[in-house]
């Protein structure tokens, strides 16, 4: 059975630049998702947003310092926070959601999915929930055809690892010792249903990477050190070429799936607990805080230097035209 | 000029490819030290290695998923094999989504040089799901190239240029085909998408054909030569891109229509062939357009039933007869 990852980290452990870093990420992915929720309010954005409040802690502690442009990502269907922590410009992802073309698609606009940034190793994602499992492993494959040390890092929900795909990907990653490392988002729910409702699992999703002979844990993923940590050793053991590794970071957001979700199947007390007490940017903050790394009056500095980038991404996304209708006749060959 | 089976041919477009650039990398079931059900693959695993020739689990979705995720990264060009063309219905969505839309649904940003080899075919009793020819789905589906050849000089001469092209190619093989031999040059020669053969010159009536029934047609065409009429017989060895240019010249030339495959006739490509004909040429026409495809019904196991699946040579004089009464 999946063990949970322990490991007594400190503060004094991470330069400060570090420490800055993680905290600054996660206040970015917050602002600019609760930004996107405002453009959405405004009717500038429609289609699905599935807010990633809540868990950015997961995304920056996995992701920064430890993957590199040429590492690649599978985001989830949360996967702003992903896209944000891999460097994409954020100007590019409002532009996808505006549908402007100074998006990643140039034009065609993007949801969470499909906005792709390869020169930073974000290669997309499907409208299909899961179906990155399916192409993560093909990603980690090339690593062995040409001799590199690039790692693939897929991400994806509890909802996600119902996908059969989960259970294909997994053997050949298994089989043939890919450099790839699974991060289960386990936020509880898919769309309503609790994972206890839709998982035979023996305690918890990771269990099934045992079943395939894969390293896992569970961890707490609203701990961005903790998720830096346990992502290290994995990035680690794939560049060793030691195979595969199982995360499932368990985390729980904080707005409905989609934004109108009513989000009436969750118990109150349970979301407001979560809220109150394991607030990923909240908890690293005081942390940092109480470890005297930063004042209050740093973070707010931070904060502020947040919101004039974030505002000016929108200007720069929304300034840019539309795309000319032809745009759909663009790209569909090389 | 040597003859070789388009099995050989395949094979030496694959071994001339592989040697060609060592980014291509081919998998699937059994295609490693096996060579694959339909040896097609024989001595490829020996030759380039356990790294860039491998044996796959059962499992298509995983294959097609895995040959996309290797190509967006530019860093590969696979060559997937599907034991079954009927079994891209367990891989539809990395196929018909993954595959074929990747790239545009991305903005164009990356590519994707694929080419998944799918048997095709009635071919002695194989049953339902194991015997369909399943093309002319993905007609329907954009971003994907659909190959379709009937002789081994074509086979070769197309799969160059499938594994070369940096979009995504479903290339189909009939099984019945694997072991039919042909003339093919030494030499090297690719032969382009979107450019229909001439397989043999006529005035009376064109019939479209493709695979194996290329030479269904052609062998009906003698016999309709016996009798006085001259049938033009076109393959379009690509039904996406689709040479409708040829196809629209010949029939303004002859008057008459006849599209024959092995796909049930309902949604089938000739369908689509024979939208376009009228668009294109419907005052040239002297007779309707004619199909001649499978039953619509699921192909039988029994083998003696299964006869009455594939079109044959007195079906198409027939119809020819019938068009020529016009």
């Amino acid at each position: 059975m999946a063990e949970t990852y322990v490991k007594e980290v400190e503060t004094k452990s991470y330069t400060k630049e570090v420490l800055v870093d993680f905290y600054k990420t996660m206040a970015k992915i917050r602002k600019f998702d609760e930004n996107l929720i405002k453009l959405m309010a405004e009717g500038k954005v429609s289609g699905f947003y599935h807010s990633g409040i809540g868990s950015e802690g997961l995304s920056a502690g996995s992701i920064r310092q430890n993957l590199r442009d040429e590492d690649y990502i599978y985001y989830n269907h949360r996967g702003c926070n992903q896209k944000i922590a891999k460097g994409v410009p954020l100007s590019k992802i409002y532009g996808d959601f505006l549908g402007t073309i100074e998006g990643t698609t140039r034009g065609l606009g993007a949801g969470i999915v499909h906005s792709a940034d390869p020169s930073r190793g974000v290669l997309g994602q499907a409208g299909t929930i899961g179906s990155q499992l399916g192409l993560s492993v093909g990603t980690a494959y090339t690593s062995k055809l040409t001799g590199s040390d690039q790692v693939t890092v897929v991400y994806f929900g509890d909802g996600a690892a119902s996908r059969e795909m989960l259970h294909g990907s997994l053997n050949w990653a298994g089989l043939y010792k890919l450099p790839i490392i699974y991060i289960c988002e386990n936020n509880e729910y898919a769309i309503s249903c609790h994972v206890s409702e839709t998982h035979s699992v023996k305690e918890n999703i990771a269990d099934w990477a045992d079943g395939y002979g894969i390293p896992n844990c569970v961890v707490d993923g609203n701990d961005v050190l903790l998720m830096h940590e346990v992502v290290k050793e994995a990035v680690e053991r794939a560049k060793r070429g030691e195979g595969p590794t199982f995360i499932e970071a368990q985390t729980f957001r904080h707005r409905g799936h989609f934004e109108g979700d009513p989000y009436d199947y969750v118990d109150v007390e349970i979301l407001q607990n979560w809220k109150d007490t394991k607030d990923p940017i909240t908890n690293f903050a005081a942390k940092l805080m109480l470890d005297k790394v930063v004042t209050e009056e740093d973070l707010e500095k931070i904060n502020k230097e947040i919101d004039v980038e974030i505002a000016e991404a929108i200007q720069k996304a929304e300034a840019a035209p539309l795309p000319n209708p032809e745009r759909i006749y663009e790209g569909l060959f090389a | 000029m040597r003859k070789i089976t388009m099995r050989a041919a395949l094979l030496e477009a694959l071994n001339e490819e592989m040697e060609r650039d060592e980014t291509t990398v081919l998998f699937g079931e059994d295609v490693g030290k096996f060579g694959g059900i339909n040896a097609v693959t024989k001595g490829l695993y020996e030759k380039f290695g356990s790294t860039r020739v491998f044996d796959t689990p059962i499992a298509e979705p995983t294959i097609v998923a895995a040959a996309v995720g290797m190509a967006i990264t530019g860093n590969a060009r696979p060559i997937p094999e599907l034991q079954f063309g009927d079994f891209v219905g367990i891989a539809f969505d990395e196929v018909f989504n993954k595959m074929g839309k990747w790239r545009f649904m991305h903005g164009g940003q990356m590519e994707m040089p694929v080419t998944l080899r799918l048997p095709i075919g009635i071919a002695g009793g194989a049953g339902p799901e194991h015997s369909q020819s399943p093309q002319a789905l993905f007609m329907h589906g954009p971003g994907l190239q659909i190959v379709i050849p009937s002789t081994p000089y074509d086979a070769k001469g197309l799969l160059k240029t499938a594994i070369r092209d940096n979009n995504a190619v479903l290339f189909f093989e009939h099984k019945v085909l694997y072991d039919m031999k042909g003339e093919v040059p030494e030499e090297e020669y690719l032969i382009p998408f979107g450019k229909a053969d001439i397989k043999r010159s006529g005035t009376d009536v064109t019939i479209i054909a493709t695979a194996l029934q290329v030479h269904t047609a052609l062998a009906a065409a003698d016999e309709l030569a016996a009798q006085g009429v001259e049938a033009e017989v076109i393959d379009p060895r690509t039904l996406a891109p689709l040479d409708m240019e040829t196809i629209l010249e010949s029939v303004r030339k002859t008057g008459r229509a006849l599209i024959v495959h092995e796909e049930p006739k309902t949604g089938g490509s000739g369908a689509e062939i024979a939208a376009q004909i009228q668009e294109g040429a419907l005052f040239d026409l002297s007779a309707p357009i004619r199909r001649i495809g499978s039953p619509d019904v699921p192909i039988a196991q029994s083998i003696y039933l299964e006869q009455f699946y594939t079109p044959n040579k007195e079906q198409i004089t027939k119809v020819v007869n019938e068009l020529m009464e016009y």
